[in-house]
């Protein structure tokens, strides 16, 4: 923009000498955030968890039938292409504005990482370690459950720890629709023009994502002590 | 990351934990308040503007210290996304402006025309409604309808006071206000009508709130739909454009209710609130919420407090 | 079908086509915006997420950005940055451009330091110098995850600048944020319509890019990596290398 309009732009937004957070506000509102911070739990909880429901078995069908896994992959990516506010908005006159509309479109978003990552981490087991297996007389489910479950984890478990991030990322456009958890302070913050609101929530979602991922790692590392990841992880 | 992935698992689950626990915690402080009757469940619904966040909590909170147990749904959205919410029953209240929300009922003939004259208008609110059941409880004599401003610096140059004025300069001025007003009567198509004035471009911002006073000051829009109780007008260096056409109606502080929760005890207290709110109380709790960046709730309690409500 | 003949209707409507507020415009803002963003994020963060693969250091460095840059929410980076240096077009590029950063410097990290050591040692005793390698032998091996950052990165940004639209800026989002606040479901399916397109044409287009610039020699070792749909990302291997938050 011109010189001068940015030269007044600056000075309106220098007038409102509003401090990043206002600490009295934080101590004064514990409950309101937290009440936030555990509907942001509970609402990403949910979509992971359905959404695992949902991807463990159209990843073992895709296993089971590769020509059924380009369809699913392609359905899910195309899923994927549409901007979470639009789905949001489309659900609403059919679900209305409730937790179930945010959950929809929320476990959408995570199928496709989470198929991915199921059928590649499957996929990844070594021809010669599942020949071992048979050779050893292990029945198809004990194959599974044994040998390539446990194999395929890592890369499972890094789809998970993708899927639990994002989602932790988009629930906070789902205060649109008055759910949002931690972004209704986000929203809140942007409609009253209260800075400390909008510090305070994405704050808190940058640590609650990074707690998950890092216990997510944990968990995998006390689960599958064998693994040796590189510099990727 | 391997080499301090070990040191790092125990602090992990032990954070997450806490966290887990402390947000789990915070939920049960209402149970404190429950009283020995089981009073009905609310809730209240508030448009995306923290005036009606503060409306909302006013007569919320009233209910809430008599027992209902009230939820509060703020920032919920526009006219256009909470009135289906409350058809359908996702919210149960919320509190309105009598003119504005009779003509987005969209009620041909008179039976949908709303007036200057508030009695006129809230018995066509109330007639409208009752069928789909929900209540128009008293209105009060506050008021708040749209307004639209232009910056001293803009007022003074092309001498304006009025909406009339604008007439000739509207085709090279910019028009700020929130997305859905192009489609309402008060707003764009309105000021098209019942002014003739066709502006050059219209700029999606928000109802009134900080996106377009910022547009407005720092030059972003020439005109800006901001509220007629706002509280920043002074301090802002705006100019409020005088409706000479009457194209706003009464648009008196209204709550309205879903029938099958209204009971003697809502009613009373609601009509007592609507009776002793005034347009300078607006005016005067926008200005703290505005400028001190009061919260809707403690503007409401002090309100409730200052008028002899309990809380 | 009611509701698609009217967006059909809507489509076929000539004044959605002109105008600020008609398709093209929008569709141009969009572009434009999620471009500027890209680039700038490229130039930004590319050049150095190299270097730093090919010297393998400060890997960690490099991972933890990504996974703190996805955690951010790009709904509240637009918010933060409208309210320091006002609405419109500066607070999208912010947001976009801090939304592109992560997947393209991971990948650009991970594609140079994963060129194996043996095809290192090879440059080196052809007598090459660090630079002449990194430049002739591995960025071109790198070459396929760099894109695929670049890809994940573009697509990202061409979604989630729908959100952009409730800071006052333009794009297609604003046919999704205004159709909402109009209860006008046919402007919000239209606009989601036109970003998933604009998407799956970014994926196609950048699909085109890496197919005429990586050497055909890599495609060959890279067979058995399966691209089931072009949407989904390419290297199936670590998903953390190639997906990250779209939106």
């Amino acid at each position: 923009m011109p010189a001068p309009a940015a030269l007044t732009h600056a000075t309106v937004l220098a007038q409102t000498s509003e401090p990043w957070i206002r600490w009295d506000w934080v101590s004064s509102h514990t409950d309101q955030i937290l009440t936030a911070l555990r509907e942001h739990v509970i609402l990403t909880l949910i979509a992971v968890v359905v959404g695992l429901l949902i991807s463990i078995p159209l990843a073992l069908l895709a296993r089971r039938w590769h020509w059924f896994e380009a369809p699913v992959l392609s359905a899910t990516g195309i899923l994927y292409t549409i901007p979470s506010i639009a789905l949001l908005a489309l659900l609403v006159p059919w679900t209305g504005l409730t937790r179930t509309t945010a959950e929809i479109a929320l476990v959408s978003y995570t199928l496709l990482i989470l198929i991915r990552n199921i059928v590649a981490g499957l996929a990844g087991v070594p021809a010669d370690v599942r020949e071992a297996a048979e050779g050893m007389g292990y029945t198809s489910t004990r194959q599974f459950g044994r040998v390539e479950l446990p194999l395929a984890l890592p890369v499972i478990i890094a789809g998970i720890r993708i899927a639990v991030v994002t989602t932790i990322g988009l629930v906070t456009v789902t205060a649109v629709i008055g759910q949002g958890g931690l972004g209704q302070l986000i929203l809140d913050g942007l409609i009253r023009d209260f800075r400390t609101e909008v510090v305070v929530g994405s704050v808190l979602c940058v640590a609650l994502a990074t707690i998950a991922d890092l216990t997510l790692v944990a968990i995998q590392r006390i689960a599958m002590p064998w693994t040796r990841r590189g510099r990727t992880t | 990351m391997r080499k301090h992935g070990g040191r790092l698992v125990l602090p992990a689950l032990v954070l997450t934990l806490a966290l887990v626990a402390a947000a789990c915690g915070g939920s049960d402080n209402k149970s404190s308040t429950a009283t020995t009757q089981a009073k009905e469940s609310i809730t209240m619904a508030a448009f995306n503007f923290s005036e009606s966040a503060i409306l909302a909590n006013i007569y919320g909170k009233a209910l809430q210290s008599k027992g209902y147990k009230v939820t509060f749904k703020p920032n919920l959205g526009t006219r256009e996304v909470v009135q289906p919410a409350l058809l359908k029953g996702e919210v149960d209240s919320y509190v309105t402006y009598a003119a504005t929300e009779l003509t987005f009922l969209n009620i041909p003939g008179d039976a949908g025309q709303a007036t200057p004259d508030v009695q006129q208008t809230v018995t066509r609110l109330r007639d409208a409604y009752a069928p789909k059941g929900i209540s128009v409880l008293d209105a009060s004599q506050a008021i708040d309808a749209n307004a639209f401003a232009v910056t001293k610096a803009t007022a003074d140059k092309d001498k304006l006071t009025k909406m009339s004025d604008l007439a000739p300069y509207a085709a090279h001025m910019t028009l700020g206000g929130p997305p859905e007003c192009p489609t309402r009567p008060f707003c764009l198509s309105g000021l098209e009508k019942v002014y003739g004035l066709k502006f050059k471009t219209f700029k999606a911002l928000d109802a009134g709130g900080p996106l377009s006073k910022n547009a407005l000051a720092n030059g972003d829009v020439d005109v800006a739909l901001i509220f007629s109780s706002d509280g920043a007008v002074e301090a802002r260096n705006f100019v409020i454009l005088e409706d000479d056409k009457h194209l706003q109606n009464a648009d008196n502080v209204v709550p309205i209710l879903r029938t099958p929760k209204v009971n003697d005890e809502i009613k009373g207290i609601w009509n007592s609130i609507s009776a002793k709110l005034t347009t300078a109380d607006l005016v005067s709790m926008n200005k703290k919420a505005d400028v001190d960046k009061a919260d809707p709730d403690a503007l409401a309690e002090q309100w409730l407090r200052d008028h002899g409500f309990s809380v | 079908m009611n509701f698609l003949g009217d967006v059909v209707a809507w489509f076929t409507t000539a004044s959605h086509w002109q105008g600020t507020n008609g398709i093209p415009h929008r569709m141009f803002e969009h572009v434009v915006m999620s471009a500027a963003a890209v680039g700038a994020a490229i130039i930004v963060a590319v050049p150095p997420s190299l270097v730093l693969g090919h010297l393998r250091k400060f890997g960690s460095v490099a991972i933890n950005i990504t996974n703190a840059g996805r955690a951010i929410p790009s709904f509240a980076v637009l918010v933060l940055a409208a309210q320091i240096i006002g609405i419109g077009a500066e607070p999208a590029f912010i947001a976009l451009f801090v939304l592109a950063i992560p997947p393209l410097v991971t990948n650009s990290y991970v594609g140079m330091a994963d060129v194996e050591s043996e095809i290192r040692e090879s440059a080196q005793g052809m007598g090459m110098t660090g630079w002449q390698s990194m430049w002739r032998i591995e960025l071109p091996m790198a070459l396929p995850v760099v894109l695929a950052g670049v890809r994940t990165a573009a697509v990202q940004v061409v979604a989630t600048a729908t959100l952009a639209a409730l800071v006052a800026w333009g794009g297609l989002g604003r046919y999704i944020i205004d159709g909402l606040a109009q209860r006008d479901f046919v402007q919000v399916f239209a606009g989601a319509f036109l970003v998933a397109v604009l998407s799956v044409l970014t994926e196609l287009v950048l699909a085109l890019v890496q197919r005429f610039t990586v050497s055909t020699g890599l495609t060959h070792r890279h067979k058995d990596k399966n691209e089931p749909f072009v949407g989904a990302a390419t290297v199936v291997e670590p998903i953390s290398v190639t997906q990250g938050e779209m939106h």
